[in-house]
């Protein structure tokens, strides 16, 4: 490039020379030999276009380094070696398997001695499943077993799970035959790694990893959004059949608006003339069944003024449980 | 629990230009330091011919910072290296608000219908029954 803007300085100067010695004059418009203007926003939206690579394929990767720091991130002592199993997939052993015949390589030579990650995926989903079954046991006693069953099958969905692995950098370490990582693929392997947390580490300290990473996604949320009920009356007059009250009585408490295109009804519902829940409706139906929610809520103990999840002292008495689980 | 959300730090330097002097006495002296004390952050060092000395972070949201070590020295990079340690992975952008809360309001918040007496007799102190 600087010898091609010698070229036209020098371009210019024999110019002005000849046009001062003589009437020749002599433009050189021939393009220039340096890189294009086009070139640079070329290369960029290139770049842009580029489908997403695995990190493990971009400069500057060190597998052994990178899962050390996983476990000290997550201040937990694994063993690496289960560490390392938990994150290989059978998609992946299938992939290199293949490669391997393609390129001819001989089976016995060359054998890759990897596990998969299925045994562990399998004991890290029923503990965690059987862990937070027992916490939501522990802190809302009240809550039917569905309602229980709504919460953990909430937390263990995939759109979580996969959501909390990425975050945690997951998605760079698992050994997978596509990339972007698919969602199950994301939630296997993350409880693939709790499965090696229990493996190495014992049922208390991976009690308290999963409540650390699993129930805070809870915040915020209300119960009738994780837990779909169809029939919220219904479903209240059998809680209080069971603590013997009488049937609720449905009493307009409020009306706004009333012949207008937006109504807005307050129905109270009443215990022997005490009064359980008030909730708000466009109609009348629905506002009788936001009351009925908001009994439920009160019933159950999953108000949004209750006390916030006591994450001080770890919990006691699981290691007979876990024991009951893995058997 | 505190999970760092640096994931790891590239040191791309060039072994010979005198800017990447202190990137070069960085790597002597202090890079093992840092090394030690951020066991979760994994420091990778790159001596490449050429380009201006950086230093990329990346977090574990995506997030891709660079930074450029030209001319500074090694407590700088240091520094730098912690701050960056500290930072999470959201874009730096002007905060809108200076606050948040997460309850905004104790007694409840105001709505038409808060202080208005309701259709039916409620028990209160006002209301005696005749």
């Amino acid at each position: 490039m600087a010898a091609g803007l010698l070229l036209r300085v020098s371009g210019r100067l024999l110019a002005g020379a000849a046009a001062g010695a003589g009437l020749r004059l002599r433009l050189s418009t021939a393009p220039s030999r340096d890189k294009k203007r086009w070139l640079r926003a070329y290369l960029e939206q290139q770049r842009l276009e580029a489908p997403p690579q695995r990190r493990s394929e971009k400069p500057n990767w060190d597998y052994h380094a990178e899962i050390q720091a996983f476990s000290h991130r997550l201040h937990e002592n694994f063993s690496l070696d289960l560490l390392k199993t938990a994150f290989v997939n059978s998609c992946y052993i299938e992939s290199e398997e293949a490669k391997r015949r393609e390129l001819g390589v001989d089976q016995e030579t060359v054998a890759l001695n990897l596990q998969d990650n299925s045994k562990l995926a399998e004991q890290g989903t029923s503990f965690s499943r059987s862990y937070l079954r027992q916490c939501f046991e522990g802190a809302y006693p009240d809550l039917p077993a569905e309602g229980i069953g709504a919460l953990v099958d909430f937390l263990t969905s995939q759109e979580l799970v996969s959501y909390v692995a990425q975050n945690l950098s997951i998605q760079d370490l698992t050994l997978c035959r596509e990339f972007p990582v698919p969602p199950e693929v994301l939630q296997r392997t993350f409880f693939a790694v709790i499965g090696a947390l229990l493996n190495s580490s014992g049922p208390e300290k991976t009690g308290i990893f999963v409540r650390d990473f699993f129930i805070p996604q809870l915040i915020g949320k209300d119960l009738f959004e994780i837990w779909e009920v169809v029939n919220p009356m219904g479903l209240l007059v059998e809680e209080l059949t069971k603590r013997n009250m009488s049937s609720p009585e449905p009493r307009i408490t409020r009306q706004l608006g009333v012949s207008t295109v937006l109504p807005l009804y307050f129905v109270g519902l009443y215990c022997d003339k005490k009064i359980i829940a008030e909730g708000p409706g466009e109609t009348l139906l629905a506002a009788e069944e936001e009351a009925a929610r908001v009994a439920l809520r009160k019933l159950y103990g999953y108000t949004e003024n209750r006390r916030p999840w006591d994450y001080s002292k770890p919990k006691q008495g699981l290691a007979a449980e876990k024991a009951l689980s893995s058997n | 629990r505190y999970v760092r959300q640096l994931q790891r730090l590239q040191l791309l330097f060039s072994p010979t230009s005198a800017d990447a002097r202190g990137a070069r006495q960085f790597v002597e002296e202090a890079a093992l330091d840092f090394a030690r004390r951020h066991p979760d952050v994994v420091l990778y060092v790159r001596p490449r011919a050429g380009l201006a000395p950086v230093l990329v972070a990346e977090y574990l949201n995506g997030t891709v910072r660079e930074e450029l070590i030209a001319s500074k020295t090694s407590e700088e990079i240091v520094q730098l290296a912690t701050k960056l340690a500290g930072q999470s992975g959201l874009d730096i952008i002007r905060i809108r608000k200076p606050f948040h809360t997460d309850n905004p309001s104790i007694q409840g918040q105001w709505h038409p219908l808060t202080n208005k007496p309701s259709a039916l007799t409620v028990q209160g102190p006002r209301l005696q029954p005749q």
